[in-house]
């Protein structure tokens, strides 16, 4: 057959579902028919599936006709999915057609969930189309003759790319891109991505350096726009709504009213921690609702969630309360109605979201925004804004990332080995490896052969061996170590919750159950539970009918506003002041009112600095009003600045807001306007030497020990023998810091704070902006409506130029209570 | 920058290495040394950087000359595992230390007892000498004053306007002092004194009584 009669036997196929294929999945089929490389930019639950299945099946036909008796064997195709959850539906998709159209073609999924015995069925016979995540896939480039498992191939396609572009898993799937060009020599590359800011980016990103490539690459839009209504939820008495929080339970009663109304509802929150609380108070304020809701989160088991995901489906719930473990893919018909509780800081999250709701194309969608504190309505009015006015973020994709590029080296050597000139040439076409350096190279194949850049005598290390130029692991223990490792999504040590009867509830974090002793009782998983006892890496545990406060918690998940958020925010809030006001402004007239008589609503050409006493020290806070990155740059910056004057230490706490400077001494605001320390000249070199060692660089640098393998963390379901190999990244980060500052793992975590923590190119900008401000420096009596969220926030960074000495004889110790 | 103490009518001499000197019997304390952790690591592949394993010896060095002991009693985790390598430089290291050493053994002390006493270093389970009864993990002995490690103490200070600070340091309590860990690369645990105990910091170079001064 050629490509018409392929393409029109598969729109046949569309036909006999009376389901009509969309221009823009035509153009996919033919694009791919012809050999070329794309990226499709297509929303979720648009028919993108079809979209590259189709073309894979159809390119299969033509180069096999006589596919109905002869079959090779082989893998013909990876589906790439950031999410094990979204396997399944692409499986059963991917499986009907494939079925219907008579191919005999198999479809196989291989992810952490898959059973032993069925990876083992998959490394004897590959199914033709398989299904895996960034991980599993690199797992299996860590197996004997990979080469061989991948020859076949003719397509990768990259699912949801947005998703993996700004993270390491991004990278990993650069690399895992750069060697599979090499060895499969038919392959196609494809990427499906939601519309974010830096498309023709994520492109280049996906393809790598290669010049053929990129020439051979088309990326294909789908017209698909969907309508999106934002309501929210304002609070009949503005006075007693809370100024801090992110909880919001206040608005219990108007989302239970909304429950009510709809079918199937979803109630994203923005961790799981926030998630749990609210499931448990609903259920408490409204014991009717037992049954009929259930919680959705990322520690919650395989099973559970799966049960949700069907009863979704069922239509047998009237609500589900989840965070970002529903953000993606799965497509649920049935659900009405959306509601997000607390800011979602991002436009691109809220649209996917509110894209859950009525899977039709071509309906409105509505999403109803929950805010936890007054200011947050702010956020609501402005969101509203960025969704008329289709504003959209972009992802920054990681460059250099050496921990990423450590793990894949050994990745290779734990399977067959390789040779470090033909994979200096893969790696240095990806896009995060294009400005290596042949000095960088041989530091890591040194940092993985020597685990230093010197010999030393009586140095006995070993990971990677060299043997007549092929890099190779032959310990088992290590490649087995190395194996269990494989990932770039580092969290804290889990821990299993199971009944003391059996069954498996799900995992939580080491440090919160650390705290508790036998006997306590806490809310997980939606129950109250109290702890049996802990074995190993499992929390025995048993139902408990007391009442506790203490609801599981969990580390990270608090995401920052965008610059384009944070831009329409400020816009939004002149709005106040000039009067072209929407609903949710007008809702927050008290508090405006409160601002304007303790302190002042800043307007666009002022620049707010606010300050007072309490029982706490002096407090100093600022507002630019450009999200949390950006604010904990600049309070390290002017944190830094100021202790240069007289010793002083601070504690520095932000929001998406502002920022507080927090003192045991009085803040001298007249000498930082009089020393223009709000300059732009030196901020940089300033800001590097204000957070040098700060938390931040100590947060980063745990990601990327973990990842390169310089901390070894075991799992929590595969128990092994790590005994006197435990350790931490924090002892690792000052041997760094004292004896090894050139160390290039040490210095990433840095410029990984710079580049995607601290967003040093926007505070260039904010504090140009600040230039050609009025400064308007307010000295209040007490904390105002705007500092209250920030002064209340007990996740702070210190930074002082006193003598240790000299502030430990101010510090009290710590007594038992 | 030292710290002198009495316990039990006897005179210490409190050391920022967290070294403790028994004045009176010219006896250095050390708890939780872990010597070759770092080759430990880096055998199994961990790249921990290979030169800082000789900081253990320097600094041993530093306080030996300071203090002048004639012996010293290592309160248990000399050796972090196995033999490796830096057994070694330990080995070269005894035979230049003019002083007389007993190992009172530690959970990860499982190099076998003959090795160190080929070296001329005893090793005991416990100890006991004066008013003292020397242990690796903390011992309730009502006999004898325990002194010991194991625990990597810390305490943790605030201070206004958000000040904090966790600093390892010297913990002693009704019948007990706890030695910090002497060794470079080892973590700390953070304990909550009560009124009565009396807890002297590490704060950098000097060791500072941070409990009720009496």
């Amino acid at each position: 057959m050629n490509q018409t009669e392929l393409i029109q036997w598969a729109e046949g196929w569309f036909q006999q579902q009376e389901w009509q294929a969309f221009p823009f999945q035509k153009k996919t089929w033919k694009a791919f028919l012809q050999g070329k490389h794309g990226l499709l930019n297509a929303p979720t639950g648009s028919g993108k599936t079809y979209a590259l299945w189709v073309p894979i099946v159809l390119n299969y036909i033509k180069k096999n006709p006589e596919y109905a008796t002869k079959k090779p064997k082989g893998l013909k195709a990876i589906w790439i999915t950031p999410l094990r959850a979204l396997s399944v539906e692409i499986k059963q998709a991917a499986q009907r057609f494939a079925d219907e159209m008579g191919t005999g073609l198999t479809v196989g999924i291989r992810t952490g969930d898959t059973s032993q015995a069925e990876r083992a069925k998959q490394k004897r016979q590959m199914p033709d189309l398989l299904i895996t995540t960034p991980e599993s896939l690199m797992l299996l480039l860590a197996s004997k003759g990979y080469d061989k498992m991948f020859k076949t191939l003719t397509a990768v396609v990259v699912d949801e790319w947005h998703e993996l572009l700004g993270s390491k898993r991004g990278v990993q799937m650069e690399l895992a891109l750069s060697r599979l060009k090499t060895i499969s020599t038919d392959l196609r590359i494809w990427g499906i991505s939601a519309t974010i800011g830096n498309l023709e980016e994520a492109q280049q990103v996906l393809f790598g350096m290669d010049d053929p490539i990129q020439k051979q690459s088309v990326l294909i839009r789908a017209r698909h726009k969907k309508k999106v209504r934002v309501h929210s939820m304002i609070p009949k008495e503005m006075e007693t709504f809370p100024w801090r929080g992110h909880i919001g339970l206040h608005l219990l009663e108007d989302l239970v009213k909304i429950i009510e109304k709809s079918k199937t509802t979803i109630i994203f929150t923005n961790t799981r921690g926030q998630c749990e609380i609210w499931f448990q108070k609903l259920l408490e304020k409204h014991p009717e609702l037992a049954g009929e809701i259930a919680m959705h989160h990322g520690s919650i088991s395989k099973e559970t969630r799966l049960w949700v995901e069907q009863a979704i489906r069922n239509e047998s719930l009237k609500a589900v309360v989840a965070t970002s473990s529903l953000d993606l893919g799965v497509d649920f018909a049935p659900v009405e109605t959306i509601v997000q509780i607390g800011g979602p800081k991002g436009i691109a999250k809220f649209l996917q979201r509110a894209g859950r709701s009525n899977h039709r194309p071509g309906e409105t969608s509505v999403i109803h925004f929950l805010p936890t504190h007054a200011l947050e309505l702010v956020e609501a009015s402005a969101l509203k804004r960025a969704v008329k006015e289709n504003v959209m973020e972009a992802r920054t994709p990681f460059l250099l990332s050496f921990d990423v590029l450590i793990q894949y080296l050994v990745t290779l050597a734990v399977s067959d080995g390789f040779i470090p000139d033909e994979i200096f040439k893969e790696v240095k076409n990806t896009f995060c490896y294009q400005g290596i350096t042949e000095e960088q190279w041989q530091w890591c194949l040194n940092f993985i052969t020597l685990g230093s850049q010197s010999l030393k005598a009586y140095d006995e290390y070993k990971r990677v061996e060299v043997k007549a130029g092929l890099f190779k692991v032959e310990s088992r223990r290590i490649a087995m170590m190395h194996r269990l490792s494989i990932g770039t999504i580092v969290s804290d040590a889990m821990m299993m919750v199971k009944y003391v009867t059996g069954g498996f509830i799900g995992t939580i974090e080491e440090w919160f159950i650390g705290k508790m002793k036998p006997g306590d009782s806490f809310v997980f998983a939606g129950r109250t539970l109290e702890l049996v006892r802990l074995r190993q890496m499992v929390a025995q545990v048993r139902r408990s009918s007391k009442r506790t406060s203490k609801v599981v918690s969990f580390m990270g998940g608090r995401l920052p506003l965008s610059s384009q958020m944070s831009k329409i925010l400020r816009e939004e809030l002149q709005n106040e002041v000039e009067a072209l006001r929407t609903r949710e402004l007008k809702a927050m007239d008290p508090i405006f009112e409160r601002q304007q008589w303790e302190s002042v609503v800043p307007r666009a050409h002022e620049f707010l600095i606010e300050t007072f006493a309490t029982r706490e020290g002096y407090h100093a806070l600022f507002y630019p009003f450009e999200g949390r990155k950006v604010h904990e740059a600049m309070s390290n910056l002017l944190a830094y600045r100021m202790s240069l004057l007289s010793p002083i230490s601070f504690s520095l706490a932000y929001n998406d807001y502002g920022f507080e400077l927090l003192s045991d001494q009085e803040i001298d605001i007249q000498s930082l306007l009089d020393n223009d320390l709000l300059t732009t000249q030196d901020a940089l070199s300033d800001l590097a030497k204000g957070v040098n060692s700060s938390e931040l660089a100590r947060r980063k640098f745990r990601d990327v020990a973990v990842i390169s393998g310089l901390v070894f963390q075991g799992y929590p379901n595969k128990i092994i023998k790590t005994k006197h190999l435990q350790s931490n990244s924090q002892l690792l980060f000052d041997v760094f810091r004292d004896y090894e500052p050139d160390n290039l793992l040490y210095q990433q975590a840095y410029t990984e704070m710079y580049e995607h923590e601290l967003e040093v190119g926007r505070l260039q900008k904010v504090l140009e902006r600040i230039a050609t401000q009025d400064i308007l420096w307010k000295q209040c009596d007490k904390p105002t409506p705007f500092s209250f969220p920030i002064i209340t926030d007990r996740l702070r960074s210190k930074l002082t130029s006193e003598k240790l000495s000299d502030r430990i004889k101010k510090m009290k110790l710590q007594f038992d209570k | 920058m030292t710290e002198n103490v009495q316990i039990a009518n006897q005179n210490f001499v409190l050391h920022p290495s967290g070294a403790a000197l028994w004045k009176e019997k010219s006896t250095l304390l050390i708890a939780d040394v872990h010597l070759g952790k770092i080759a430990h690591f880096r055998k199994n592949g961990l790249a921990v950087p290979p030169h800082i394993a000789d900081t253990n010896f320097e600094r041993l060095n530093t306080v030996i000359s300071q203090l002048q002991p004639k012996s010293i009693y290592f309160l248990g985790d000399l050796f972090h595992s196995y033999l490796n390598a830096e057994w070694f430089v330990f080995e070269e290291w005894v035979q230049q230390t003019p002083c007389d050493m007993i190992l009172v053994q530690g959970n990860h002390d499982i190099i076998a007892d003959h090795k160190f006493e080929a070296l001329g270093i005893p090793v005991k389970e416990e100890l006991e000498e004066g008013p003292f009864c020397f242990t690796h993990h903390p011992e309730d002995i009502e006999s004898a004053f325990n002194i010991c490690g194991h625990i990597h103490p810390a305490v943790r200070m605030r201070g206004g306007g958000g000040q904090a600070a966790t600093l390892s340091c010297f913990f002693i309590s009704e019948n007990q002092l706890i030695l910090p860990a002497f060794g470079i690369f080892t973590g700390k645990h953070r304990l909550t004194p009560t009124k009565e105990d009396r807890v002297y910091a590490i704060v950098e170079n000097e060791v500072v009584c941070v409990s009720n001064t009496r």
